[in-house]
């Protein structure tokens, strides 16, 4: 059930969140478009997405909670010529059921003693409720433009990298939800240019601002093929936030965060080997931090209550440097049943359970880090039981700590644009271990209505 | 006067003697091949799929092909669950690229994928862009002539070449005598050469830019008794298609 709430989490990074006025002009936009079709304008305009309702329950403690949601994807697309295409879409998600999640429930009774216990005017609460609130933003918004030897985007847009199926060490954009690997992505506010070389080569730079400067993200890709493999070599600068969940800012209440610029060289490979698909993916961060939080917590520190000594705590662990390693492999038998196996390696992450802290629990659902223990294999098999049910199941194990989650899944077309989806959870793992007995067994059901 | 009437002579009994020849497998599969693989190739297909309970689904798609086969690429365009999937087969599709729209990301996969339906069909992507597939993996060799869905046909049996992955021991082809259309395709199993897997049947033979053109295929499922119909919306053959419609970039448009 936990590892659900990633996505989730990664959106509020902790924060607040704040509705956009983005969906207001989006709704105009639409309006517009709307209106437009006599001027020949319209004609060309496509709009399409999805409903999507989900029932996700877990049992934690003998208690049996439900969350249901309403997802609503609104698609739009334009293209006035080949060489000139805009896209965007707008999501509108409501929320029901038990919308408060109190993620120290499903950690080990070892790292809760590190939490903090803020209070606000005399008052104890608990910053380490998730809130499920119903929202509205506008995920992609993007113009691409298409030249003769290149493609430049700009605005929000899907950003994907690598090739791994469930962990990309290249994708910094991106957290994969490991039960539904393949679910869409948000998008990402950057520029984007491909400039493709020949049939099998090509250059892509990326550029995402962010508020300073200096901390932008920048992205280069060198792509080439050789044989029957295509490869990559990737340059990344990204701006990476590290929180100390133990500690909570009472003036911006909020937990300290640490910012960091990693920098990144990897390289991917995807091909066939031995009539086996194969790929695989590495990436070796550096890791430079920025002081200027010392000194905003050496300040705190001088004008709090003696009580907060919120600096008193030991340093977050922040490596200097660290790797990542993906290698997959996959076939499909004569009789359609298609196999899977992605072996992951994260050195930011530990190898023995016993050393997870709170920062690394709450490091792993934000999205900081991509595993908190060390070396975990992803083995997955899906066979189509008639023309529409598709069947099948993964296995999630933590090499580490021996502890797996097993994932069986189901797949119908009901009907011409409406599939349901059914995943199961069960964790086998002991207290404190990746996939523990703890973070409760559940399921979700999700339909999706395509128009 | 007398040179001229013997060269004409000479001429009308060689072209005799040609008519008169029977062809061999091999020539037959040539001309199918010739037939099937044209130079550029640009279609609008729908495909229906009925499934065992009688439930129907179906799927639009564009596809272009060039160089007589080599190039496939194929672009869903209906129904909005799959619209803008796409795949890419070059190399005779021993390279083989997928998009998926949703996640804008591009896959690339074995060729083992060739074995996986296409959108839970009765076609795999083998039966879809395999190029000279007849050729370079199979084996011909003449059975006989027969009627075929009211065609005189030349039945050819195409058997599996060793070390070629293939997902069917053989083929039995019926070939229309007249154009070189393959009428009827039996598909046996890789692992059972008696076993009938499949049936592909070519309805309502039009010719389009020159070129005899099945606009409706049936692949009828004898295992898992379903089938499903491919339907020629639209046909062009031999129109500009640029190569770079083949590429990463050509598979994200």
């Amino acid at each position: 059930m936990i590892y659900d709430f990633r996505i989730t989490i990664l959106d509020f990074e902790f924060k607040y969140s704040k509705r956009s006025l983005f969906s207001c002009y989006l709704i105009f936009i639409l309006i517009a478009l709307l209106m437009l079709p006599a001027s020949g304008f319209g004609q060309k305009v496509e709009i399409f997405g999805y409903f999507e309702p989900q029932l996700m329950g877990a049992k934690i403690k003998n208690e049996f909670y439900q969350l249901s949601s309403n997802k609503l994807r609104v698609d739009l697309q334009f293209k006035p010529s080949d060489k000139v295409a805009f896209g965007a879409n707008f999501d509108y998600i409501t929320y029901h059921g038990k919308t408060q999640w109190d993620i120290l429930e499903f950690l080990p009774k070892s790292v809760i003693d590190e939490a903090a216990n803020p209070s606000f005017l005399g008052i104890d609460f608990n910053p380490y409720v998730l809130p499920f609130d119903d929202r509205q933003f506008l995920d992609n918004a993007y113009l691409k433009l298409s030249f003769k030897y290149a493609d430049f985007t700009v605005g929000k847009q899907q950003l994907s990298m690598g090739t791994g199926y469930v962990w990309n060490p290249t994708d910094v954009f991106n957290q994969k939800d490991m039960i539904d690997p393949t679910y869409e992505q948000p998008g990402h506010n950057a520029l984007r240019l491909d400039m493709p070389f020949g049939s099998g080569f090509g250059l892509t730079t990326i550029y995402a601002p962010t508020e300073d400067w200096d901390y932008s993200d920048v992205l280069l890709k060198l792509k080439g093929r050789f044989s029957h493999f295509d490869l990559s070599i990737l340059g990344i600068q990204k701006h990476w936030k590290f929180t100390d969940a133990r500690l909570f800012d009472p003036i911006f209440m909020n937990f300290i965060q640490r910012d960091t610029k990693r920098q990144i060289l990897g390289a991917d490979i995807v091909g066939e080997l031995l009539g086996l698909g194969v790929w695989a993916e590495y990436a070796f961060n550096d890791v430079k931090i920025d002081d200027e939080m010392d000194k905003y917590l050496l300040a705190l520190e001088r004008f709090s209550p003696p009580h907060l000594s919120i600096i008193r705590l030991p340093s977050m662990e922040i490596p200097k440097n660290y790797y990542e390693f993906v290698a997959g492999m996959d076939y499909t038998f004569d009789f359609q049943t298609y196999v899977m196996c992605e072996y992951y390696r994260n050195t930011l992450a530990k190898s023995d359970y016993k050393k997870y802290n709170l920062n690394d629990w709450m490091q792993l659902l934000s999205a900081e880090k991509k595993a908190i223990s060390q070396d975990q294999l992803y083995l997955f098999i899906q066979h189509p039981a008639t023309d529409l049910i598709n069947v099948g199941g993964s296995a999630i194990i933590s090499i580490s700590d021996n502890s797996f989650a097993l994932v069986p899944m189901m797949t119908y077309n009901v009907f011409e644009n409406v599939d349901l989806n059914l995943f199961l959870n069960f964790y086998f793992g002991k207290e404190g271990t990746a996939y523990a007995k703890n973070l409760g067994n559940g399921g979700m059901v999700r339909a999706r209505i395509y128009f | 006067m007398i040179k001229s009437t013997t060269v004409i002579i000479i001429i009308l009994l060689g072209a005799t003697n040609i008519c008169g020849q029977e062809l061999t497998a091999d020539q037959i599969i040539q001309k199918v091949d010739n037939l099937m693989n044209q130079e550029t190739v640009y279609g609008k297909m729908k495909m229906t799929i009925v499934t065992t309970s009688g439930a129907k689904r179906t799927f639009e798609y564009e596809s272009w092909s060039k160089d007589w086969g080599e190039k496939n690429l194929v672009r869903y365009t209906d129904p909005p669950r799959v619209k803008d999937q796409a795949i890419l087969m070059l190399n005779n599709a021993d390279d083989i690229w997928a998009y998926f729209p949703r996640t804008n990301r591009v896959r690339k996969l074995a060729t083992h994928a060739k074995k996986q339906k296409m959108q839970g069909s009765d076609f795999t992507y083998e039966d879809m862009g395999s190029g000279d597939a007849f050729i370079t993996n199979f084996t011909a060799k003449r059975l006989g002539d027969e009627k075929m869905e009211g065609y005189d046909c030349y039945k050819i049996e195409l058997t599996k070449k060793k070390d070629v992955n293939s997902y069917y021991s053989r083929i039995i082809m019926w070939v229309i005598k007249e154009n070189f259309v393959p009428v009827v395709l039996d598909y046996y199993d890789e692992d059972d050469p008696d076993r009938l897997l499949k049936r592909l049947v070519q309805y309502d033979i039009k010719e389009i830019d020159g070129v005899p053109t099945g606009m409706k295929m049936v692949m009828y499922n004898k295992e898992d008794n379903t089938q499903t119909s491919m339907e020629m919306v639209e046909v062009k053959y031999n129109v500009p298609i640029k190569d770079e419609m083949f590429t990463e970039r050509g598979l994200r448009k």
